[in-house]
């Protein structure tokens, strides 16, 4: 068993390093295929990562009549917490309200003076509230709508929202139908390049594959090794590809970094380099071998 | 025994190959088969190989009707028989020993044997100061007796032999049929498909006639190259 092993290992390794020419294109194809899918993995983190930051910005605040009791604003808290679509509920009172606008306008001193000569607070109470999916905003504030207390309520800022909500809903909704679909193209068109590039090597060499029918080798003895061919390509090129790909990420990064800020594109991907070099290898010895397997039958018919 | 049972093989339900073919070669013998190209050579041979299926019939090998044989069992069978072409179907960027050694490694077989029997079976074809040598530095006999060689390694109970002597002058083609006699006498039966008059008259053994796919004359002894 372990001899048969090394053989099979020692002619797939013979096979890549005498069709030298062949396997410097292939690999190249392949690496080129590998390059698209780590282009497809960081456009899909960027998108991501921008649209959970569109979300979290997004929130709608009800404000408080002048009259409502703190009691009367916790209720209406605890019963939107109590609701399933609501992720978290922030109370902000009369005085916090105050506090925060002269911290915010610390530097002013027509706002400050003006703050001064009033004898009472004019800020409202509010609570804020966030969602656990941008679409469930329309659900709270009808929840909210029809609550008890919807007299003490002056106002929800959800109506002055609405248009930005739908429209980050939209565009979230957009990329992940639209991503989802260009990376399963691409994906497509990535292994039909790769399969038909394997093909070409294997057909290059039916004439010995037809020999080791006719003196009649098994099956398994005969693919084995273009199987391992092939999943020396898929290696090869995930190397190469990530050797490519890093240096090409790190002037990218401070590129995208005057663009997004939040985005740490290089520090990401470097924190999971492990993972990510993983998926690029498997991607690769997968593709590789599973053309191989495919390419190779037809051969074998003899 | 090879048997042949009312075999036809007909190509895109159009043209026959084979037509009925009865045929009995026992152990050890050695067969010409003759007749212009197209008569069915070819087919036959490639039928005992089961390269091919026939349209009708069997074709039984030792007892075995190897349409019965599986697709794992095929490879079996292939060892058991020996397989020499005209365009000879050596590998360009192996030697002559790996070319031998190669019909081996495909079975699975241990490096010691091959290192121990590769040498023996180039000696037997006489191409021993040609080990290292690749196709393309040697004759045409030369490469046709490797050829031989890697038919022999499996030390087959059959040798088929399709125009052997198709590419090379007289002298080489009586060189290579000589060694299929000599590996007749040792006991393999051995069926060469040719219609090089001169040989199949030197050699003087059965000799059966085909054209249009059928057989037309079969010379137990002694037979002559008769069209």
């Amino acid at each position: 068993m372990k001899k048969t092993f090394k053989r099979i290992f020692q002619a797939g390794w013979t096979n890549f390093k005498r069709n030298s020419y062949i396997s410097f294109g292939t690999t190249g194809v392949m690496t080129l295929v590998l390059l698209l899918f780590t282009g497809l993995i960081v456009i899909s983190y960027v998108s991501d990562h921008v649209i959970s930051d569109l979300k979290d910005k997004v929130d709608v605040t009800a404000y408080f009549k002048q009259e409502a009791s703190e009691d009367q604003i916790m209720s209406v808290k605890e019963d939107l917490a109590g609701q399933p679509e609501v992720a978290a509920v922030t109370y902000v009172s009369r005085d916090d309200a105050l506090n925060e606008f002269k911290a915010r306008h610390a530097g002013d001193a027509l706002i400050q003076e003006s703050l001064a000569e009033l004898s009472d607070n004019p800020l409202q109470a509010s609570l804020n509230i966030k969602a656990n999916d941008s679409s469930q905003y329309a659900t709270i504030v009808n929840f909210l709508e029809g609550n008890d207390f919807r007299p003490i309520v002056d106002k929800i800022n959800f109506y002055e929202n609405e248009a930005v909500i739908g429209r980050v809903e939209s565009i979230s909704n957009g990329v992940r139908n639209w991503g989802l679909l260009g990376v399963l193209i691409l994906s497509a068109i990535a292994v039909l390049v790769t399969f038909n590039t394997i093909r070409l090597t294997i057909y290059n060499q039916r004439q010995e594959i037809e020999i080791m029918r006719l003196v009649g080798g098994s099956t398994w003895h005969i693919k084995a090794p273009f199987l391992i061919e092939g999943g020396l390509y898929g290696i090869f090129a995930a190397i190469l590809a990530t050797v490519i790909f890093y240096p090409t990420l790190w002037f990218a990064s401070s590129k995208a970094a005057a663009l997004i800020p939040d985005v740490n594109l290089m520090g990401y991907f470097l924190a999971n380099a492990g993972e990510f070099v993983g998926i690029i290898a498997a991607a690769g010895v997968a593709l590789g071998v599973v053309s191989s397997f495919i390419a190779i039958r037809r051969f074998l018919k003899v | 025994m090879i048997e042949f049972k009312d075999v036809s093989t007909i190509y895109d339900d159009s043209f026959t190959a084979l037509d009925g073919i009865n045929l009995e070669i026992k152990d050890g013998e050695f067969v010409c088969l003759v007749g212009p190209s197209g008569a069915g050579k070819s087919t036959l041979l490639k039928l005992m190989t089961r390269e091919l299926h026939p349209s009708s019939g069997d074709v039984v090998i030792d007892g075995v009707n190897i349409a019965d044989l599986s697709s794992a069992e095929v490879p079996l069978l292939r060892r058991k028989i020996g397989t020499i072409f005209q365009d000879f179907k050596l590998l360009s960027k192996k030697n002559a020993f790996e070319n031998v050694a190669f019909a081996l490694e495909v079975c699975g077989a241990d490096p010691e044997e091959i290192s121990e029997n590769v040498p023996k079976v180039l000696s037997i074809v006489g191409l021993s100061e040609k080990i290292a040598n690749f196709p393309h530095q040697m004759s045409g006999g030369e490469r046709q007796r490797l050829a031989i060689a890697r038919a022999l390694i499996h030390r087959p109970h059959i040798i088929l032999a399709d125009e052997p002597t198709g590419n090379l002058d007289l002298v080489n083609s009586y060189d290579v049929v000589k060694l299929l006699m000599k590996i007749n006498e040792f006991g393999t039966t051995v069926i060469l498909a040719t219609h090089n008059r001169e040989i199949v008259n030197a050699v003087g053994k059965r000799v059966i006639s085909m054209e249009r796919g059928k057989i037309v004359r079969d010379q137990i002894e002694q037979g002559k190259y008769i069209i």
